[in-house]
């Protein structure tokens, strides 16, 4: 399987009367584009606005940011199989992407109303923490969209979402005929067997168990979030967006799984300094003892039959999904696969474990740090010149949990501002690690 | 602590640790339907009940379902 992938950066956008790309300027036809989006009638509302790094700029609610990518040789579309998507098999032939920017998906949707699990990133493109996260050196193109509030919450999730896309879509079809200034090719070719073979376990979260939800939000496998047994993806598939859709943090949104720092090193390494033999997918919010030890054991075994030696792990999540990652970190060992783990920390309250349940065999483990900002200590983002989305925020002074625990005001989104609950980085974008 | 995740009440040092249905309902299963849901959610309150009447040197775990009314709960259970 081989893919040929194109890059066009983009180093600034504005509106015009129609998209194209040139020289590192995107311009945008913004009637065409919110046309396109219109043509949904469960959009209510859809505008387009531009935020620049260094801008004095705040973006409220963030539910996902999306590097636009288009299929230009072989079979079927990038971001496959959300919202209705084409589901053919993607990895190969060629594909263009924008680099150097992404899609905002700016909306009040929640994702649901059961169990409270609330949207709470917001990113700003100025000051410290704006420095926090990878977006605030992109060039970023901002939906503004509101469904019918009618609909079912399934229904909003997947109308945004879709829009979301079309905007995406639309601005990377303006390199379809282009000549890309910047080529790569990505292909798990054969190479020396003496090299170890090494096998990336990817953990994403489902909403399956708390929202009842099959498809509607979070990181999706070809549009599909429900609990299944691990998946087996080539590297390629994620590079075309197999894995990809909005998500609670701000660090595993669709820009970030096709960007993971990680993911790529271990693929851009392959034949030289290991044989990489593709990404275990495994969902993770399983809800038993018994399905936690479970799907560990399979995702090892499965790690196994590849004939793996090492693993790299990484989860997206929190609380008790920690229970089927570190299981399957200690099957893999004890199966012979030397594991490393890449995860944040919990706060450390009351000399509890920053792990919740610490195994002896996980025992090389690299720290991307806290994962909650209070824990952080990170000072309240200051008062911005202009807000893209919502001009209020509910928010919960010190939390530890988020608007889980409900809210205990609303704040001008413009003034200073309580950071989201999260921070969470899953794939070590940043440089924040532990304190030994 | 009734917990359906038990392994992780032990580690973070319940001394008594109640085994429980599942994360979403931990103390009983709506598909039983409304009896045996009920019966099974008292026999996890029960078993609670009893473990903090038993003496315990570090976290021990209780398991309801060892006396599970029928093979249907006791399949629920895992």
């Amino acid at each position: 399987m081989r893919l040929e992938v194109g890059s066009f950066p983009v180093r600034s956008i504005a509106f015009g009367d129609a998209t194209r790309w040139a020289g590192g300027h995107l311009t945008v036809d913004r009637a065409a584009a919110l046309a396109e989006i219109r043509r949904d009638p469960r959009i209510v509302s859809a505008d387009l606005q531009i935020a620049a790094p260094g801008d004095s700029v705040r973006i409220w609610p963030v539910r996902d940011v999306i590097e636009p990518r288009v299929k230009v040789e072989g079979a079927g579309q990038c971001y496959p199989g959300i919202c209705g998507r084409d589901i053919a098999t993607v990895g190969q032939g060629r594909t263009h992407r924008l680099s150097g920017m992404g899609v905002v998906e700016v909306s009040s949707v929640n994702w649901h109303d059961s169990g409270g699990d609330f949207v709470e990133t917001y990113l700003d493109m100025s000051g410290p923490f704006a420095q926090m996260y990878p977006y605030h050196r992109l060039q970023l193109l901002c939906l503004v969209v509101e469904p019918d509030p009618a609909l079912s919450d399934e229904s909003r999730n997947d109308a945004v979402h879709k829009a979301a896309l079309a905007v995406s879509d639309h601005a990377a079809r303006a390199t379809s005929a282009l000549h890309p200034p910047e080529r790569e090719v990505f292909e798990l070719t054969a190479c020396d067997p003496s090299l170890p073979r090494v096998v990336y376990i990817w953990g994403v979260h489902s909403p399956q168990a708390m929202s009842g939800s099959l498809t509607a939000f979070c990181t999706a496998t070809y549009g599909l979030t429900q609990l299944t047994p691990p998946w087996i993806l080539h590297p390629n598939e994620i590079i075309d967006g197999a894995l990809a859709g909005p998500y609670r943090t701000a660090f595993a949104m669709s820009w970030t799984v096709v960007n993971n720092p990680l993911f790529l090193d271990l693929y851009r390494r392959h034949g030289r300094d290991w044989n990489f033999l593709g990404v275990i997918l495994l969902r993770t919010e399983w809800t038993t003892q018994h399905e936690k030890q479970m799907i560990a054991n399979q995702t090892a075994k499965t790690a196994r039959m590849l004939g793996a030696q090492g693993a790299v792990v990484t989860w997206d999540a929190g609380g008790n999904e920690f229970i089927e990652v570190v299981r399957t970190i200690q099957a893999a060992e004890r199966l012979g696969i030397k594991t490393v783990f890449l995860t944040s920390e919990d706060d450390a309250t009351d000399g509890a474990p920053t792990m919740l349940e610490p195994l002896p065999e996980a025992d090389a483990i690299v720290s991307t740090s806290f994962f909650k900002n209070v824990t952080l200590q990170v000072a309240n983002p200051s008062a911005v010149e202009r807000v893209i989305g919502l001009g209020r925020k509910a928010v919960l002074r010190g939390s530890t949990i988020g608007l889980h625990a409900g809210a205990d005001g609303t704040l001008p989104t413009a003034g200073p501002l309580p950071p989201p609950w999260r921070y969470d980085d899953h794939y070590g974008f940043g440089t924040l690690s532990c304190i030994e | 602590m009734i917990s359906a995740i038990y392994s992780f009440a032990m580690t973070t040092g319940a001394n008594r640790v109640v085994r429980g249905a599942r994360i979403e309902h931990v103390c009983g299963d709506p598909g039983l339907g409304p009896e045996k849901d009920y019966a099974y959610g008292m026999r996890i309150v029960k078993k609670a009940l009893e473990a903090v009447t038993v003496p315990v040197t570090g976290p021990t775990l209780f398991d309801p379902h060892e006396d599970a009314a029928s093979p249907e709960e006791a399949g629920r259970a895992s």
